[in-house]
C-alpha cells in the first residue's frame, strides 16, 4: 500500500552496539537472533526483539529463548541497550549525558582524565570537555578518547598537546559530528619541520590531496602559519599517537606552536579549513579527486544495543532485522 | 485543483514553508561545520567565547575586508528625520533569535526602526552594528553545551557577496507533486498525496568571505 515502506537486512554482531541507517523514518522494528535461534540455551537470553515509535528511548520488547519448559520471563520490557531512534541532523540530539565528576586531567604527555564514576565509554569515542579548572583551554573542546588509556574511571585525550594539570569538570560524549563533510577541526600540534605535521584533536577524515587553510590565532604562537594553505601530502590514522596530517609547508623557521594556557582564555582557536583539492596530487597518490566534495553525512536510524539481552546481540551472533513505516498510526 | 480545494490549498502553503526552511537548516549546518570560526573574546561574561561586543564586530569586519570580501547590501543615506542614523554599506550577519537584548546592548547597535528609510527591509531583520546587519531567526544556529562553561554557542554567520552557494543537482530545484485520490488514493480512490523533494547541496564558494562568530550569552 502507498504510504507504508519495509525494509530489511541483516549483520553479524560484533559484540557492540550497531547503528542502522534508514532510508526513510521508520516506525517499527523487528529484530531477531539467528544464532540465539537455532542453539539451545541454558539460560534464557534474548531471541527477539521488538519496537515501536513511542517506546523511551533505549527501550524494547525482548523475547526470551530457554530450553527449560518453566522458564520465566520468556517476554519482558528492556529499559536500558534496547532501540535508539536517532536523527543525527538534529544538532541538539548530538550530546549525552552531562557527567559532572572529572577530579583531574592529567599533565602526561598524553593528558589523561580522571573521573569518580564509571564512565562506560570505548575507544574512539568523542567526549566534549567542559569547566575544567585549571585547565579551561580544554574546556568546550571536542576530543578523541581512549585509545592510549581506557578504564572504567579514566581515559586518555589521545591526541592533545601535554598541559599543566587540571581538577575539577565536566564531560559529556558528542554522539556524531556535524553534518556536512569536509569539516573544520581544531588544531593540537603544529611541528616545526619542511613539510608540518598537524595534530587534530578528533578523528580528522582529511585525505591526501586536501587542500586546508589554517587559523592559528596570536595565543597559539605560530602566528606565521595564520592564514596559508597548504596540501595535505600525507596523513597518519594510527589511532594511538597519529590522527595527524602533513602539508606542503615549511614551517621550519617559524614560531613553535604552542597550546595557549589556562590563563589565556576566551581565545579563538586554532583550525585547519578545507578549502578545496590539488587534483594532481590526489591523482598520484590514487585518491579520488572529489574526496573534498561537500556531502551530507546526516542519516536517520536505529541504535542497536549489544549483549545477550540486546538486539545487537553478541559476538558472532548472526542477527536479522525488519523495519517498516505504517500507513496509519492510531495513538489513542 | 488548488484553488477548488481548500484543504490541499493549505497543505501546498506548509509544504512551501517546509521546503525553504529545511534548505535554510541545511545551509546553516554545513556553514557550522565546515565556515572557518572565531570566538567572542571582548565580553566579560567570564565564558569563552564571551558575549559578542563591538570589539569582536569589528574584528569580524576588518578580516571580511582583509580578504576583499564584498558587502551585500549597499548604505543607506541619512535623512532629516528624528531619532534616525545612516547605515552603512553592509555584510550580513545570520544568527539566532535568542541573541535579541544581546545585540541591542552592543556599542552602536541601531535597531531597524531607526534607519532613514524602511524601504526593501526585510522582516527578519533586527538592526546593524558596524558593517553587520543582523537577520534573526527562530533556527539561527546554536550550537548546544560548546562553550567553557558548557553554555550554549551561538553561531553567526557573517558573510559577504557570494561567498557560497545552493547548488542544484539533477537539473532542478525543487518539486512539488501533487497525486490525486484517482492516481494515489487506491482502489476506492480514499486519499490523495502532496510533497516536495529538492536536490542541492550548499557550499562555500570561498572560504575567506564567511566567517563564523560564536558568542554566548551575556
Amino acid at each position: 500500500m502507498a504510504l507504508t515502506t519495509i525494509t530489511q537486512g541483516r549483520f553479524t554482531s560484533n559484540g557492540t552496539a550497531t547503528t542502522i541507517q534508514m532510508e526513510s523514518g521508520i516506525d517499527w522494528m523487528k529484530v531477531y537472533n539467528y544464532t540465539v535461534a537455532a542453539a539451545s540455551q541454558t539460560t534464557a537470553v534474548g531471541v527477539e526483539y521488538y519496537w515501536q515509535r513511542g517506546f523511551p528511548s533505549g527501550y524494547g520488547w525482548e523475547y526470551k529463548k530457554s530450553n527449560a519448559a518453566n522458564a520465566a520471563n520468556l517476554s519482558a520490557i528492556i529499559t536500558t541497550n534496547g532501540f535508539t531512534y536517532v536523527d543525527t541532523s538534529v544538532e541538539s540530539a548530538r550530546l549525552g549525558v552531562l557527567h559532572t565528576d572529572v577530579t583531574a586531567v592529567s599533565n602526561a604527555t598524553i593528558p589523561v582524565v580522571t573521573e569518580t564514576a564509571t564512565n562506560g565509554l570505548s575507544a574512539g569515542n568523542v567526549v566534549r570537555l567542559t569547566n575544567i579548572a585549571g585547565a579551561q583551554q580544554l574546556s568546550g573542546m571536542d576530543f578523541t578518547v581512549g585509545y592510549n588509556t581506557l578504564t572504567s574511571n579514566t581515559f586518555s585525550l589521545d591526541y592533545m598537546a601535554q598541559i599543566v594539570a587540571g581538577t575539577t569538570g565536566n564531560w559529556e560524549v558528542v554522539n556524531w559530528q556535524s553534518m556536512y563533510y569536509p569539516r573544520h577541526r581544531r588544531i593540537t600540534k603544529i611541528t616545526q619541520a619542511t613539510q608540518a605535521v598537524v595534530t587534530l584533536s578528533v578523528t580528522h577524515g582529511y585525505k591526501v590531496g586536501q587542500a586546508i587553510r589554517f587559523n592559528v590565532p596570536a595565543a597559539f604562537g605560530m602566528t606565521q602559519m595564520d592564514g596559508l594553505v597548504g596540501n595535505i601530502v600525507a596523513i597518519d590514522t594510527t589511532t594511538t599517537t597519529g590522527n595527524t596530517v602533513t602539508v606542503d609547508i615549511d614551517s621550519s623557521a617559524f614560531t613553535a606552536f604552542t597550546f595557549p594556557l589556562t590563563a589565556a582564555v576566551p581565545f579563538s582557536p586554532a583550525l585547519t579549513i578545507p578549502v578545496g583539492m590539488d587534483t594532481a596530487l590526489a591523482l598520484a597518490d590514487s585518491v579520488d579527486i572529489l574526496s573534498d566534495a561537500t556531502y551530507n553525512t546526516a542519516y536517520t536510524g536505529m541504535i542497536l544495543g549489544a549483549g545477550a539481552n540486546g538486539p545487537a546481540g553478541q559476538n558472532n551472533d548472526v542477527i536479522y532485522w525488519v523495519a517498516g513505516s505504517s500507513f496509519s498510526v492510531n495513538n489513542l | 485543483m488548488q484553488n477548488q480545494d481548500p484543504v490541499l490549498n493549505e497543505a501546498a502553503i506548509r509544504l512551501g514553508v517546509s521546503l525553504r526552511q529545511t534548505e535554510d537548516e541545511l545551509t546553516r549546518n554545513m556553514l557550522a561545520g565546515t565556515a572557518s570560526f572565531i570566538n567572542c573574546v571582548g565580553g566579560v561574561n567570564g565564558d569563552n567565547p564571551t558575549e559578542i561586543t563591538r570589539s569582536d564586530v569589528d574584528g569580524v569586519v576588518r578580516a571580511l575586508k582583509n580578504n576583499n570580501a564584498k558587502t551585500m547590501i549597499h548604505m543607506i543615506e541619512g535623512e532629516d528625520k528624528f531619532g534616525t542614523a545612516p547605515v552603512r554599506d553592509a555584510y550580513f550577519a545570520l544568527a539566532s533569535t535568542q541573541l535579541i537584548g544581546n545585540l541591542d546592548n552592543v556599542s552602536g547597535f541601531t535597531h531597524k526602526s531607526q534607519y532613514p528609510s524602511s524601504t526593501g527591509l526585510q522582516y527578519s531583520e533586527w538592526g546593524v552594528i558596524a558593517n553587520l546587519r543582523f537577520f534573526l531567526s527562530s533556527i539561527g544556529s546554536v550550537s548546544p553545551n560548546a562553550s567553557m562553561l558548557a553554555a550554549n554557542v551561538y553561531n553567526i554567520f557573517c558573510v559577504g557577496l557570494e561567498a557560497y552557494a545552493c547548488i542544484e543537482q539533477d537539473g532542478y530545484s525543487a518539486n512539488f507533486i501533487y497525486r490525486p485520490p484517482a492516481v494515489a488514493g487506491g482502489p476506492l480512490g480514499l486519499f490523495a498525496t502532496a510533497g516536495y523533494k529538492f536536490a542541492e547541496v550548499p557550499r562555500i564558494t570561498n572560504d575567506l568571505w564567511v566567517l563564523n562568530l560564536r558568542c554566548t550569552l551575556a
